[in-house]
């Protein structure tokens, strides 16, 4: 979609940019105006030019007048940023909630009506708010567009609110560091028009099941990527966060439980035990406290369809 | 001129001790010698985290994997950050020009405690191989970011423990460095010379001093902290134990903030005795200079904040970090103008070091006002962890203290070796090493508001333009850079014999030979008058 | 180079270096008051657990051990090595006691399973958690810097052994007094912080 040109993108944008520009406009003309005079002593005042220095300790005026003009300037600066940041800390009572919940390294979007996305999808000209939820590390919503980001601390109830504008697609980054994945935690804003938001709310149907084809544990292929498990795990046998899904299930696997290593088979139950509760048995050589568990996300039948699939991967 | 010129003292580089060869550095207690000891190891890693430098530039000239992997990428900036701050700027002009000049310059013989100099540098040395270390040892390089954040810097696979303890030891040589001089300050100026009488550059030595005593052990007891964490699970921050991952941010940025003043307080000194020489002039408002230093290293104190205002800490007392924030910025200010108010109705001789302060003054206004902009709260709640702050810092950091360091290196060149460099391609480097470092940098301020978050080991194609401008600008840095060196590198082997004064200063090292002899003054100066007076 | 001596400067050096000392658990100071604060009440019940006596004791210990390293000073100047030296040596017994103590508390309450990452502890909820981790890293960090100064008190008895330290040269005596005044002071305020307030 074609943004339509005049409107901002969000309620923010405007304030965003009197901060900004104003700031740079004073800067400009001190970083010129210094910068000039800085040359023209040079010129002027080369020794070829002017043989002799003369010697001033000081002036108690000029800086007077220079310690009190740039306090001013300064000040006024300050009041332009919080002046825009202030609405920012409290959402309008009538705005919509949606949660994020962001993991290594995907976001997700709960809508009140139980619905989950990968994407943020919005209606225009509604004010939105977002509960911030971080299951691992410091993660932090970021939509360039809107000029608006909040870091997401686990263990702490945060929230950030904005006022989407106009139309389009946006992108959503993650900005704060969060590991390997970090770069690609990304999803996309959708803002839609009233009609159209509606309609997609309202459509229940599960998005996740639609098949890739219909060799054996294809459906267990998709949940993996579209729940993010991809991220951490491969199916080739190499090593990113996790361990990989090849030659996996039916294997006897060395755990470490309460600081003892057990060996066990890797079976139907271990599998849900370790989507569900991964951190009771780490895999011995992998880091604790990396994979959190997916218990509500992942159902019971999807961890039936993965499992399907590490079978899949044992017959090669 | 000076009454020693010609006297047959041995100067510090031949004088034969107790030790010889290597021993005779490694076991010195010299200030002069410890001085070039960490000249060396500082240049050695500046050029190996410039080249980690321009490897991520390598790999960001395009979308999508080049030259390295994800993994290589977080462990380069890590390591890069680590370098650069931990070991290259913060100990840069103190431990190197301050160990070196600041006996000069008051008149003293040596620091107050010579083996503890030397046991800085030790530490200092310690704290660089552990970082070494972790590069080499474990499972995966340390991959946090200079900044180890919490509860990341507990999950990661990465081999944190000795980075992180590496980094705790070079804080630790830096706060001896600043006991040390804060003692030498207080003890051992010469006769006569009183506060006022005293150079800008120890001036701003003391303030910096006063910084690494008082931030530092925060930031020490933070690093063993995360050790303990790592090694025990204590709880300290690692919210599925109870603790508060702001609060670490908290205790990490009320020394890092602070230490950003550590690294740029002793490049203006350097810049504040580079001006006057080369102006032939009494500094404009030397009273005005000392108390801006004072105020820097005291208001720094108390706006960290500005590095988490979008972290959500709690209180929400962000408006009172960025008003302190824009309050910071006015001794700097008070700074530049004096500075440009010096060269009016100067004499000026254009030589090296006065083109290395020129371009300090231009670029470190644009650090400087870049820095305003993110001290914006309604700005940096867009730009923060963007290239735009890569922008900044680089801007301010590489820009002030780097080139304040290469300066600070040409101006005291002859004094340190006794050699005079060759001043046609200090010249010619120094052009295309600006021209490098705007390219470089400019595009990351547009990147940034354009939105492309830092750390990021791949972007979407709308930042591309940007990036191969910047890289390209890298290229062009790293060919100035090696002019630079390779130019001194050469004159101390090929560059004339330099004179007691080649400049025309009036501080004290210029009074004695080129290169100091071992007890830098054979009598100890009287000072009957202020720096800077020249007639 | 010969090496000029200074007592004003050296002494001034070792107060600076005690003010960083300070600052150093200044910081984890901060970090006690910020989970007290959140789990007032798991704190105030884990204080209860650890044995006040015990630490009372203590902390009589390191005063009685303040008191002797200061008469210590006195003696040299005086003249008087011996009592010097025995006074020194009383002193480095009081920290080891001290030390001693400590062992048997931290023993009896790992024997308890109640150390940092023990599932006992984990079990008790997160004020418990933080709590004890606090007690160990700060307790642990103070019996660290008892024993770095035990050691230097021993170096600067050998000091005086060798007539190094006399009379009108005992600078470095009076600055290991002052880091063990120091070391003293921390436990003061480690006392109440975790034995006292409940
Ligand atoms: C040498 C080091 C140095 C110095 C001196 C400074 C100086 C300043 N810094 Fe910078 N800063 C860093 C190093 C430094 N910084 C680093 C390393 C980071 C990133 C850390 C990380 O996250 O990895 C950072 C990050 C950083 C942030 C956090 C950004 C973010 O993460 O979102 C902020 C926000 O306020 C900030 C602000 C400032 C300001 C206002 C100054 C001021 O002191 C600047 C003052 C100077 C001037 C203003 C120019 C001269 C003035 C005039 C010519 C007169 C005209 C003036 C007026 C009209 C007011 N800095
Ligand atoms: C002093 C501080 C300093 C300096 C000098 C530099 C120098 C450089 N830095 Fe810096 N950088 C930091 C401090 C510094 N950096 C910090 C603190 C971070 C944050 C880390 C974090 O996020 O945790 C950072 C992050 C950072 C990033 C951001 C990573 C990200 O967020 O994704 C990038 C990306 O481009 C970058 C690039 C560079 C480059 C290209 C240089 C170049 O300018 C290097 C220039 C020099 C050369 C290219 C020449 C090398 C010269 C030679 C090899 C000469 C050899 C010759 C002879 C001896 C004859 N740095
Ligand atoms: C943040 C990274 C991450 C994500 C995302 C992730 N995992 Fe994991 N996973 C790990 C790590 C690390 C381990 C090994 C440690 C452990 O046993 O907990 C692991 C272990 C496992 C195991 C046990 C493997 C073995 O060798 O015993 C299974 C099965 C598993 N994950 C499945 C999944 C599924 C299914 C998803 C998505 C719904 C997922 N993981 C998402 C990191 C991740
Ligand atoms: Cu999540 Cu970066
Ligand atoms: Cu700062």
């Amino acid at each position: 979609m074609q943004p339509t040109p005049g409107i901002d993108a969000s309620n923010y944008v405007s304030s965003f940019n009197l901060a900004f520009y104003f700031i740079v406009a004073v800067s400009l003309l001190f970083m010129i105006g210094l910068t000039v005079l800085m040359l023209y002593f040079v010129f002027k005042y080369n020794r070829k030019k002017n043989a002799r220095a003369v010697q001033i300790d000081g002036d108690l005026r000029l800086e007077i007048l220079w310690t009190v003009v740039p306090t001013l300037l300064a000040l006024l600066m300050f009041y332009f940023g919080w002046s825009g940041w202030k609405p920012m800390t409290k959402a309008p009572d009538d705005a919509m909630v949606v949660t994020s919940v962001a993991r290594m390294w995907s976001f997700s979007f709960a809508y009140e009506n139980g619905k989950t996305s990968q994407d943020l999808v919005v209606p225009v000209n509604k004010p939105v708010k977002i509960n911030l939820v971080a299951l691992d590390v410091i993660h932090s919503l970021f939509i360039p567009e809107f000029r608006i980001k909040s870091d997401m601390v686990p263990g702490r109830e945060t929230m950030m609110w904005f006022l989407p504008q106009r139309e389009g697609q946006y992108d959503l980054y993650c900005a704060e560091y969060c590991g390997l994945q970090h770069s690609y935690m990304s999803s996309t804003v959708k803002v839609l028009s009233e009609e159209d938001y509606l309609a997609w709310y309202t459509d229940t149907t599960a998005v996740t099941t639609v098949a890739e084809g219909s060799a054996p544990g294809s459906e267990g292929f998709a949940i993996l990527k579209a729940r993010g498990c991809n991220a951490c795990h491969t199916s080739d046998g190499s090593k990113l966060i996790g361990p990989s899904y090849l030659n996996l299930f039916g294997e006897q696997q060395i755990v470490i439980r309460d600081g003892k290593e057990v060996p066990v088979m890797v079976d139907e139950e271990y599998i849900k035990k370790a989507i569900y509760d991964p951190n009771s048995e780490i895999t011995k050589g992998y880091p604790k406290g990396l994979m959190q568990s997916y218990t509500g996300i992942v159902s019971e039948e999807e961890i039936e369809k993965i499992i399907e699939y590490l079978k899949s991967l044992n017959e090669q | 001129m000076s009454a020693h010129e010609g006297m047959q003292e041995p100067n510090y580089l031949e004088f034969k001790g107790k030790y010889k060869g290597i021993y005779s550095w490694i076991f010195s207690t010299d200030h002069k010698r410890i001085g070039l000891l960490y000249l060396f190891s500082i240049l050695s890693l500046f050029v190996i985290g410039a080249t980690i430098g321009l490897l991520m530039k390598f790999e960001l000239i395009a979308p999508g994997k080049t030259i390295m992997d994800a993994k290589a990428y977080n462990a380069f900036f890590t390591l890069h950050g680590i370098i650069m701050i931990f070991a290259v700027v913060i100990p840069g002009l103190p431990a190197v020009f301050g160990n070196f000049m600041l006996p000069l310059q008051i008149g003293a013989k040596d620091v107050a405690f010579p083996k503890l100099n030397l046991l800085s540098w030790y530490l200092y040395v310690a704290g660089v191989l552990m970082v070494v270390i972790s590069q080499f040892t474990g499972d995966q390089a340390p991959d946090t970011g200079w900044t180890f954040y919490a509860p990341y810097s507990f999950r990661t696979a990465g081999n944190m423990l000795p980075a992180v303890f590496g980094a705790f030891l070079l804080g630790f040589s830096s706060i001896l460095t600043g006991l040390n001089f804060l003692v030498t300050i207080h003890r051992m100026r010469a006769p006569g010379m009183t506060w006022l009488r005293m150079p800008l550059f120890p001036w701003t030595l003391y303030a910096t001093a006063w910084i690494q005593l008082l931030a530092t052990p925060i930031v020490g007891i933070t690093l063993l902290m995360i050790v303990a964490e790592r090694l025990f699970n204590i709880g300290f921050f690692d919210p599925t134990l109870g603790g508060d991952p702001v609060l670490y941010q908290h205790l990490f940025w009320t020394y890092s903030h602070p230490a950003v003043y550590i690294m740029i307080l002793p490049a203006m000194g350097a810049i504040s005795e580079i001006i006057p020489t080369f102006a032939r002039k009494i500094i404009f408002g030397y009273k005005f200079m000392v108390a801006s230093s004072l105020l820097i290293a005291f208001v720094g104190y108390f706006v960290w904040g500005h590095h988490m205002f979008t972290a959500n800490m709690s209180g929400k007392a962000l408006y009172i970090f960025s008003l302190l924030t824009f309050l910071v910025a006015i001794p700097s200010a008070i700074k530049v103008f004096n500075w440009i108010s010096t060269l009016y109705k100067a004499s000026i001789y254009l030589q090296t070091p006065f083109f290395w302060a020129m371009a300090f003054i231009f670029v470190f206004m644009i650090g400087g006002f870049s820095g305003l902009i993110i001290g914006s709260l309604a700005a940096d709640v867009h730009l923060h962890d963007t290239h735009f702050v890569v922008a900044h810092f680089h801007f301010i950091v590489f820009g002030g203290t780097g080139f304040a360091f290469f300066g600070a290196a040409h101006y005291w060149f002859p004094k340190i070796t006794g050699k005079m460099y060759d001043a046609l391609w200090a010249n010619i480097g120094l052009t295309v090493f600006f021209i490098g470092f705007i390219t470089l940098y400019m595009p990351m301020f547009f990147l940034g508001v354009a939105g492309m978050p830092r750390r990021y080991f791949d972007y979407d194609e709308v930042f591309h333009t940007g990036n191969i401008i910047s890289t390209m600008g890298s290229w062009i840095l790293y060919s100035g850079l090696s002019i630079i060196i390779t130019n001194l590198f050469v004159s101390l082997k090929r560059g004339v014999k330099a004179p007691a004064d080649p400049w025309g200063g009036s501080t004290l090292e210029w009074t004695i030979p080129s290169p100091p002899p071992v007890e830098n003054f054979i009598e100890t100066p009287i000072i009957t008058k202020g720096p800077y007076s020249y007639k | 180079m010969e090496e000029h001596r200074d007592d004003l400067a050296s002494k001034t050096g070792m107060w600076l270096f005690l003010f960083t000392e300070m600052l150093l658990f200044g910081g984890l100071f901060v970090v006690y008051s910020v989970y007290r604060y959140i789990n007032a009440d798991a704190f105030h019940l884990a204080a209860q657990e650890l044995s006040v006596p015990v630490g009372t004791i203590n902390t009589i210990i390191l005063l009685i051990s303040s008191a002797t390293i200061a008469m210590s000073v006195t003696a040299i100047r005086k003249n008087n090595k011996k009592l010097s030296l025995l006074l020194l040596g009383f002193t480095i017994l009081l920290g080891l006691v001290f030390l001693g103590n400590k062992y048997f508390e931290w023993g009896h309450h790992i024997k308890e399973n109640i150390y940092p990452g023990s599932p006992v502890l984990a079990s008790r909820g997160q004020g418990d958690v933080l709590f004890y981790g606090l007690y160990y890293f700060m307790t642990g960090l103070h019996a660290l810097h008892i024993i770095i100064g035990l050691v230097f008190i021993g170096f600067i008895a050998r000091l005086i052994i060798k007539d190094r330290i006399v009379s009108d040269n005992y600078v470095l005596l009076e600055n290991s007094g002052l880091y063990w005044h120091l070391v003293d002071l921390i436990w003061i305020f480690l006392f109440p912080l975790f034995y006292l307030i409940t």
